[in-house]
């Protein structure tokens, strides 16, 4: 399974639970309670201050191990630029004025071998995603243009073809920058 | 001002607030009608382009600061028992968005001018690449820039609205500049003078920011951000202007790059990034302290916290904006990691906020839940749903198949402004509405609006996001077909047509409430 949908199944898994949440909190609160003081219903209890020590708490804790998981080298895109980063091959591709222009067509690629693609925008901001043929993202990163150098290490697991789109608008023409089958990687796997 | 001037002054805000909504609606409603490959003859991509320039400005310039500022405009006075500072600033920040917001409207629909809100250099000035009209882009970022000054405008005036009558008091009655302000707003915003009493070595000092009621905190904490954004902001539009003006008038532009692409996105987002994670948290829970403690006659739980809660949401505010920029290769992995981080800061900050609102309604129990009690709760959860998805497409490993998705605008960006933010102005105007107009609106059809509006938001928001993940972007056609994302956009129409039908829910209300006729005689010179 790829990655963003284990990440959505755990995220859909946690807002049914917030929202089932905020149904039952609506439901009791419309129930009797407890008495409160006269004052506005401000009342000192340790167990509610102790409650709310608890959740700043309990917060914390899940923003400490979202980083740490985050940072791990569980999803493919930390493992490749904290962990892997040394790339066997490099391929240059130049963008300008609305269009790709790769080494070769379409781009050959060994499975299992870490490479860099190097993007250099010769005018505007674009985008560089990658997808597989299902129309699912494999990666993507934004081309600053010139000076700048985008980089990025990737290693492809899946044999295949694989399309090219720009990802970020740069201008009407944009939905046009699709290339089908840009990348096919070969071996490992099928 | 007199109170009946600020309630017809309010009252304006908001029904301009509404009209900008319901474009915006429409907007998005041919939109998504357009990503679907249906009314291609109607308009072409640069059309649908330049309709995705204007929709954000009407949406968040239009709808929400217009509703936000008449709120601001009737309760910080309310509040601090005060007039506002100049009636003049107040009608010239109306008069100024609204003019900057139809330049920038007609400027899009007129030339097909469509350089996006994200305004990535040199996208907005490429003349010759995109086709842009020169004087569009002198005309948009005359717009824009028009837009900004209205929010300077509006919070220099709230400003000098909160802090101003406590030096005349103190000097007895000495008029009191702005530098005044600008010196009392830096020491209460960021808690200075506690600071330096700390440093002085003072004992049992009691720091400023607590002589003014969370509420008032919050919003002074928010302007803070949305200042600087508008400053930001602003900025980039008088940027566009000489580059158009130089285009119009000289016949070339400076050389494109005399603007660092990187830096101007990196100065860009931090601006930008302002409205999002701070104007729109920091404001949205002050109205929440506010609205929840007044409709339920309960003091707001923990109080103090809050305070430094809200602090704390202005300072991660101003250090959140490289979650936009992980995708940028060029950019220092340093900051981009330091971006994901405080991003979860939000988690705490929203986290706690939602906490103490929680805990306010806990303690009120049995509560009898009152219209605008019932979307304060809605909007919790919008804010819950919709920011917990930023939260996770803000990590550095995952914005490399999130980054500009749908999952991003839809079940981040929309359900958190639709369901999260617009819920929450919309509980503001029923809770407003009988002490403005001294009518009631029908719960039953505020249930109806409720519903309609929250379920639908909701609905297109996941719709969307699930399209995400399966790997469409934002901010593009598929004119080759939508093939696997086609289902998802069907259900995201369905999402919006829903929303649309609570707000026309909604204007039924209103109308059966007081009637056209006095919508339209808020709009009449007054004696």
């Amino acid at each position: 399974m790829y990655p963003q949908f284990v990440i959505e199944a755990i995220y859909f898994g946690i807002i049914l639970i917030v929202i089932a949440f905020i149904v039952v909190f609506y439901v009791l609160t419309r129930r009797g309670g407890r008495e409160v003081e006269a004052d506005g219903g401000h009342v000192k209890k340790a167990g509610m201050e102790r409650g709310e020590r608890n959740w700043i708490l309990f917060l914390f804790s899940v923003a400490l191990i979202g980083n740490i998981l985050f940072l791990s080298p569980i999803l493919p895109s930390a493992r490749y630029t904290f962990y892997e980063a040394k790339p066997a091959m490099t391929i240059t591709i130049h963008m300008k004025n609305y269009s790709f222009h790769f080494p070769e067509t379409p781009i050959v690629i060994p499975a299992k071998t870490p490479v860099e693609f190097v993007v250099i925008s010769e005018d505007l901001v674009y985008g560089f995603g990658v997808f597989r043929k299902d129309g699912s993202m494999v990666f993507q990163m934004q081309v600053v243009p010139k000076p700048y150098v985008n980089r990025i290490v990737w290693v492809f697991d899946e044999p295949g073809a694989y399309d090219v789109r720009s990802t970020e608008y740069s201008g009407p023409q944009h939905p046009w920058m699709f290339v089908r089958d840009a990348i096919v990687v070969e071996g490992g796997k099928s | 001002m007199n109170e009946n001037e600020r309630k017809i002054l309010v009252l304006r805000f908001v029904v301009v607030a509404l009209i900008f909504f319901a474009l915006a609606g429409i907007e998005g409603i041919l939109m998504r009608l357009r990503i679907l490959n249906l009314l291609t003859d109607l308009f072409d991509e640069r059309h649908f382009y330049s309709m995705m320039t204007a929709h954000p400005f009407v949406g968040i310039y239009g709808w929400a600061y217009m509703a936000v500022m008449g709120a601001f405009y009737f309760l910080v006075p309310y509040v601090m028992k005060r007039d506002v500072y100049s009636k003049r600033a107040a009608y010239a920040s109306f008069w100024l968005m609204i003019t900057g917001l139809a330049i920038i409207w007609t400027t899009t629909f007129a030339t097909h001018y469509a350089p996006l809100y994200t305004l990535y250099w040199p996208i907005p000035v490429a003349v010759e690449l995109a086709g842009w009209n020169p004087a569009a882009i002198f005309s948009f970022g005359m717009g824009v820039a028009l837009v900004l000054a209205s929010v300077l405008v509006f919070f220099f005036n709230m400003f000098a609205t909160i802090f101003l009558p406590a030096r005349a008091e103190m000097d007895g009655g000495e008029k009191a500049g702005a530098g005044y302000v600008f010196k009392e707003l830096m020491l209460t915003a960021f808690n200075l003078d506690k600071l330096w009493a700390k440093v002085k070595g003072v004992p049992h000092y009691t720091a400023r920011v607590f002589n003014y009621p969370v509420f008032v905190v919050a919003v002074f904490r928010g302007c803070v951000d949305t200042t600087l954004n508008a400053f930001v902001i602003g900025g980039v539009g008088v940027l566009l202007a000489l580059f158009g003006a130089s285009y119009l008038f000289v016949g070339s532009s400076p050389s494109h790059s005399l603007i660092d692409p990187l830096v101007y996105k990196n100065v860009f987002w931090w601006g930008l990034d302002l409205i999002a994670d701070g104007n729109v948290l920091i404001f949205t829970a002050g109205t929440w302290y506010l609205l929840v403690p007044l409709l339920l006659n309960r003091q707001l739980y923990g109080e103090p916290v809050v305070r430094t809660v809200i602090l704390a949401d202005l300072v991660v505010s101003l250090l959140v904006w490289n979650h936009h920029m992980l995708a940028d290769t060029p950019q220092p992995l340093a900051l981009q990691i330091q971006g994901q981080i405080f991003t979860w800061g939000e988690l705490i900050t929203m986290g706690l906020t939602m906490f103490a609102v929680l805990a306010t309604i806990w303690r009120a129990r049995p509560v009898k839940y009152s219209a605008p009690l019932k979307f304060v709760l809605a909007s919790i959860t919008g804010y819950a749903v919709g920011g917990l998805a930023g939260i996770i497409q803000a990590n550095y490993a995952s914005n490399r198949f999130f980054h500009n998705t749908q999952w991003v605008i839809g079940i981040h960006g929309h359900i958190q402004l639709l369901v999260g933010l617009s819920l929450t102005i919309f509980a503001a105007i029923y809770a407003l509405f009988p002490l403005l107009t001294g009518k009631a609106l029908s719960e039953r059809l505020a249930d109806a609006h409720l519903l309609l509006m929250g379920v639908g938001g909701v609905v297109m928001g996941l719709a969307m996001g699930l399209a995400g993940t399966q790997g469409m972007l934002r901010r593009t056609l598929y004119p080759m077909g939508l093939g696997i994302y086609g289902p998802y956009m069907s259900v995201a129409l369905i999402g919006a047509l829903m929303m649309a039908a609570g707000f026309a829910v909604f204007l039924v209300n209103v109308v059966r409430a007081v009637g056209l006729g006095a919508l339209v005689k808020l709009f009449l010179p007054h004696k």
